[in-house]
């Protein structure tokens, strides 16, 4: 008896072994080629150790990011820590991240733009070049972002309506990627300080760091319920004058206004409502749309999914940005109108990052499409002069983008916002950010700002997204989201840099 | 004494010693890129070794398995010519005024280990003091954790060794012996009782409790200490073996199922209560969530089976080292498996495997061909344990299951293991002999 | 130069190693078949044998110490020279103890003997299954049930 047992626990070891076999046959053959291809495989950091990679310049030509051989080891130096969030670091212990990971194989030589030509490079076993890249950013611009944050985390996030490409991508605190770049055995200690430092500089804030938006919302409650028809620039809610005061009771729940600062409540119309930033107004603008609508615009407007910055498989990841409680990666359904109150003036579940702000900005400059990002504007041929090369392999322009909302509702939201900068009651709140402060005359903006609540004693986060020339008959060059972590208002702090931000880039490119 | 002659053994030994001077010639022309053959005196000692041993076994007439020792040469071939190859200064010894490497200190524990097991194949000529002393190997057992809880001091987080003057020694692979020898005594003597149980609630039928007690006993207390001593790996193993003899005891897959249940939710309980645990598990499900921190070790494991491939990378040419540091941290333990097969693809990392099959399928041959239920089961026993080893280690590296610290028998780099593990097949052998012997008197007659 | 030749004969190396593994794995498996094929013969030279007993002590030497004694499916056990195992010594009854196979297992009973039968030195009151490896003592005279 015991022998008919052993014979079957024979059975059972067999189907055992089996099942390990099969799992090294998964790894070993199956799983190979994905797990050949990630950038931190010790193979191809080993390759990457004495291969040069390619240079990458700024839109301007000068060079960002650099490869010389030390001995036998390939050494890459950084000149600007402004952009260590854009290009991110390739080191020889940590493997690769931002633009470095993203065009991996472009900058090492292992792929070809030209699909024909890679294919002819594997057949004749030639070593292709490494690559060099150039960028929409010019380093003028994203230098005077940084400067204009200090010492402040937050992010700025700059894009050109028409064309998508990115304009500046400023996340501070950052950090000198150099030190982890170099000799794979120095790199562990600053690597170490970095993951320690409390400020987390390795965040990459204004892709990946998701903030409560506050008030700049409204300007996507505004162009969706424009869009959809529930309101026009003239509609106004009876009620409204006397909630300012006594609050909105929504569902047994009161909705109040934030400090008016001693302007006096009446029956204001959507350029009013946005000018003195009125949390009622916009939360009936909110239940007027309803739940259904409001989420589906939102989905539209790029939230509730993951965003990416360039084309597919070449792209810089970009967070979710979420307009209710995410579940599985989605935004869930509202609760309740409590809550669809408060996510139509950018309270309630709302996060976004700086870039999906600054996109929703660029829709409404761009005539109600929003724009595809990029920020890899073209591949050339090696070139170690420090110029770049004249031979240009591919070239990315804008891939076009999508329509979120009609063009007469975009118009009517830009009135809006000019109106938010400019207009009499507009000014006390938003005014920091009129370019015309800063030199440039002729050219107006459009801006909202954004006072986020984060509840507790946190003081609030400091928001602006805007967009200029906004003047009837100019095509707007530049939009931007500009966020201050716990910067206090919106008018204090990132309305001034982004006013600054714009009509520094009016003038590089006015001058140029 | 007669002489027995053992010409499978023979003819099976003969190809399998070429490789480990095969072996050093091959990596030290990988790796040094000369003609430099490598420690051929080494090579020459082990072959040696395994020569005398066949020998010995020879002259003293034993007629036990002649395919065990040949499967514990290949494996451990393989062994020592990636513990040779890899960087040396990972581990070693001194003794005596010599630096011995790791290739050396594991030759030296392969002579000490098949002394031991010789000792035991031919020494054992009666298993009564096994069979009638099963609460003494017991208490020997649970006297050993205890020692290790109390003196041991911790090796990565695991507190698994004492110190021993000029050896540190690992108890915890002598109690998997201990253990299975009272098992064996314990459900030779019990198992009709058990198998007898009549009360059934619905499909399950209840298991006549009270025989059950002393073993549950007992086993609860070295699960217990296991737990607390971190090594979950041991634990496994013990269950895991636990599990095998009660179903070839009792042949009721019920238990097993009970078993496994009560694996699985203490499984859970340990997830819930245990930090170190849900690290472990985590870590298990994604590596690569955190590729460079706590994933570390198995991503970089899993690039290098992904880089072998299906033929390797060539013996001795693996990515072994990277700038100066190990690709893979205690690769000449837990991972062993993994560099051999980068280098030797997926064909060589079978032929482990297929090594470790034969060693298994001969000790099950073993436990079916024995005169008596005890050898049966004490056969069984260390079988499933010198299996599941190596089933759990492997399935380890290739994150089938969770990793677990425990060695690849007779392929893992470590002095205890070795012993156990060649004192398990000296068991066998005995068992085998006797069965051989009885066989031979009946035919005779 | 040297080089290549140091690749090339490498690379023949590292083949035979591989090679040399596939032959050790052959000739373990033409080992297994053989085994597999003479463990089927003796199988059915063997196939008769349900259980034996295997003489330890015997005072008397009847049954001879050292003896094995082949089982039919029915034994009994006493100094009557009328039981199928005819047992010489003083302290065994007539008629003692009865070993039975019954479907699965062996079991034995006592027969109201004087002095008992122990199984594992624990003396029986009703029929006890046995293992293989259980001593079975009637009298002075000391048995292993073996396969």
């Amino acid at each position: 008896m015991i022998a008919t047992n052993v014979r079957r626990l024979g059975f059972y070891l067999i189907l055992a072994f089996a099942l390990v076999s099969g799992s090294m046959v998964w790894w070993q053959v199956i799983e190979a080629p994905a797990l050949a291809a990630r950038s931190d495989n010790p193979e191809v950091i080993a390759a990457r150790r004495s291969l040069l990679r390619g240079t990458i310049f700024d839109a301007s030509g000068q060079v960002l990011a650099s490869s010389s051989l030390v001995g036998d080891l390939s050494v890459r130096s950084y000149t600007d820590p402004a952009f260590t969030h854009v290009i991110g670091y390739s080191s020889l212990r940590f493997g690769s991240t931002g633009l470095e990971r993203a065009y991996e194989d472009l900058l090492v030589g292992r792929a070809d733009p030209n699909p024909l030509r890679d294919l002819l490079n594997d057949v004749l076993a030639r070593t292709p070049q490494p690559r060099d890249l150039t960028l929409t950013i010019d380093r003028r611009l994203q230098d005077f972002a940084a400067a204009e944050l200090g010492s402040d985390a937050g992010a700025v996030v700059a894009i050109d309506p028409t064309t998508g490409a990115i304009l500046a991508l400023v996340s501070i605190p950052t950090f000198d990627a150099t030190p982890i770049s170099g000799d794979p055995n120095a790199a562990q200690e600053p690597m170490d300080a970095l993951r320690a430092d409390p400020a987390q500089p390795l965040l990459p804030r204004a892709r990946q760091g998701t903030y409560v938006p506050g008030s700049i919302m409204k300007v996507f409650t505004g162009a969706a319920a424009l869009d959809a028809g529930v309101i026009t620039p003239e509609t106004t809610f009876p009620d409204q004058p006397r909630q300012e005061t006594d609050g909105f009771t929504v569902d047994g729940f009161t909705v109040r206004e934030h400090d008016l600062g001693g302007i006096q409540p009446a029956l204001w119309p959507l350029s009013e409502a946005l000018q003195v930033s009125s949390n009622i107004f916009f939360a009936h603008v909110g239940l007027e749309l309803g739940a259904d609508r409001f989420l589906s615009y939102a989905r539209r407007f790029g939230f509730c999914d993951p965003m990416s910055i360039g084309p597919d498989g070449r792209a810089l990841s970009v967070a979710a940005s979420y307009v209710t409680n995410p579940v599985d990666g989605d935004c869930s359904p509202f609760d309740d109108a409590v809550e669809l109150a408060s996510a139509s003036f950018g309270q309630g579940e709302v996060v976004a990052t700086p870039v999906q702000m600054a996109l929703v900005a660029a829709a409404i400059a761009g005539d109600g499409v929003m724009p595809d990002p990029y920020v890899v504007r073209d591949v050339r041929a090696h070139s170690d002069t420090g110029t770049p090369s004249d031979t240009v392999l591919d070239r990315f322009a804008s891939g076009g983008g999508t329509r979120v909302v009609s063009q007469a509702a975009a118009t009517a939201m830009r009135a809006a916002m000019v109106d938010a900068v400019n207009g009499e009651l507009g000014r006390l709140y938003a005014g920091q950010g009129d370019i015309t402060l800063y030199g440039i005359s002729g050219s107006v903006s459009a801006g909202k700002t954004g006072t986020a609540e984060l509840g507790g004693q946190q003081a609030p986060h400091s928001w602006f997204i805007g967009f200029a020339p906004a003047q009837e008959g100019a095509a707007p060059s530049i939009a931007v989201a500009v966020l201050v972590e716990s910067g206090g208002s919106g008018s204090g702090r990132a309305a001034p840099i982004a006013g600054r931000v714009m009509a520094e880039y009016l003038r590089m490119s006015g001058g140029n | 004494m007669r002489i027995a002659w053992r010409g499978a053994e023979l003819r099976l030994l003969l190809p399998i010693l070429l490789l480990v001077p095969l072996g050093f010639v091959v990596t030290n022309i990988a790796v040094t890129g000369t003609f430099e053959p490598g420690p051929m005196q080494l090579a020459a000692v082990y072959v040696g070794m395994f020569v005398v041993a066949h020998l010995v076994l020879v002259l003293s007439g034993h007629r036990g398995d002649q395919l065990l020792l040949p499967a514990v040469g290949a494996m451990g071939s393989l062994g020592i010519v990636m513990l040779n190859r890899l960087p040396q200064g990972l581990a070693g010894t001194s003794a005596l005024g010599f630096e011995l490497g790791m290739a050396a200190t594991q030759v030296l524990w392969f002579g000490v280990g098949l002394v031991a097991m010789l000792a035991v194949a031919i020494g054992l000529r009666d298993d009564g003091i096994l069979r009638h002393y099963k609460y003494s190997w017991a208490a020997i057992g649970i006297l050993l954790l205890a020692a290790t809880m109390l003196v041991g001091y911790e090796v990565n987080g695991a507190r698994l060794w004492i110190d021993l003057g000029p050896v540190s020694v690992q108890p915890g692979e002598l109690i998997k012996i201990t253990l299975v020898v009272f098992l064996a005594g314990y459900l030779a003597e019990t198992r009709t009782l058990l198998t007898s149980a009549r009360l059934r609630i619905g499909f399950i039928s209840i298991p006549p409790l009270p025989y059950f007690l002393p073993m549950l006993a007992l086993f609860g207390v070295v699960m217990l200490i296991a737990v607390r001593l971190n090594d979950l790996g041991t634990a496994l193993l013990f269950f895991g073996t636990f599990l095998v003899m009660l179903f070839v005891a009792t042949g009721r897959r019920s238990y097993v199922l009970i078993g496994l249940v009560l694996f699985v939710a203490g499984s859970f309980v340990a997830y819930e209560l245990f930090g170190h645990v849900q690290a472990r598990v985590n870590i298990w499900l994604d590596p690569f969530a955190d590729p460079l921190g706590a994933g570390f070790q198995p991503v970089r494991a899993l690039y290098a089976l992904g880089r072998g491939g299906i033929f390797g990378e060539g013996l001795g040419q693996g990515l072994v080292t990277l700038g100066g540091n190990l690709t893979i941290p205690f690769v000449h333990t837990d991972f062993i498996f993994t560099a051999i097969a980068e280098e030797l693809g997926l064909l060589g990392g079978l032929a482990l495997l297929a090594f470790a099959a034969v060693l298994v399928f001969r000790g099950l041959r073993i436990a079916a061909l024995a005169r008596d239920d005890f050898s049966a089961l004490l056969a069984v026993g260390l079988t499933a344990s010198l299996g599941l080893q190596t089933l759990i280690i492997i399935a380890g590296n290739t994150k089938l299951v969770p990793l677990t610290g425990i060695t690849l028998p007779f392929v893992s780099y470590g002095g205890s293991s070795v012993l156990a593990s060649f004192l398990m097949i000296g068991l066998l052998l005995s068992i085998s002999h006797r069965t051989q012997i009885g066989t031979d008197a009946e035919r005779g007659e | 130069m040297t080089g290549d030749i140091l690749r090339v004969l490498l690379l023949v190396l590292q083949l035979g190693f591989v090679g040399l593994l596939y032959l050790v794995l052959m000739r373990f498996a033409g080992s297994l078949l053989r085994d597999l094929r003479s463990a089927e013969e003796a199988q059915i030279a063997s196939r008769s044998g349900i259980g034996r007993l295997s003489v330890l002590e015997s005072p008397e030497d009847e049954p001879p110490a050292g003896s094995t004694i082949a089982l039919g499916p029915i034994n009994s056990i006493g100094r009557n020279v009328n039981n199928t195992i005819y047992v010489e010594d003083d302290f065994v009854s007539a008629t003692h103890a009865m070993l039975t196979f019954r479907g699965r297992s062996w079991f034995v009973e006592d027969q109201g003997s004087t002095n008992g039968t122990y199984v594992n030195g624990h003396r029986i009151d009703r029929p006890v299954a046995l293992s293989f490896g259980d001593e079975i003592t009637v009298g002075r005279v000391r048995m292993r049930l073996d396969r």
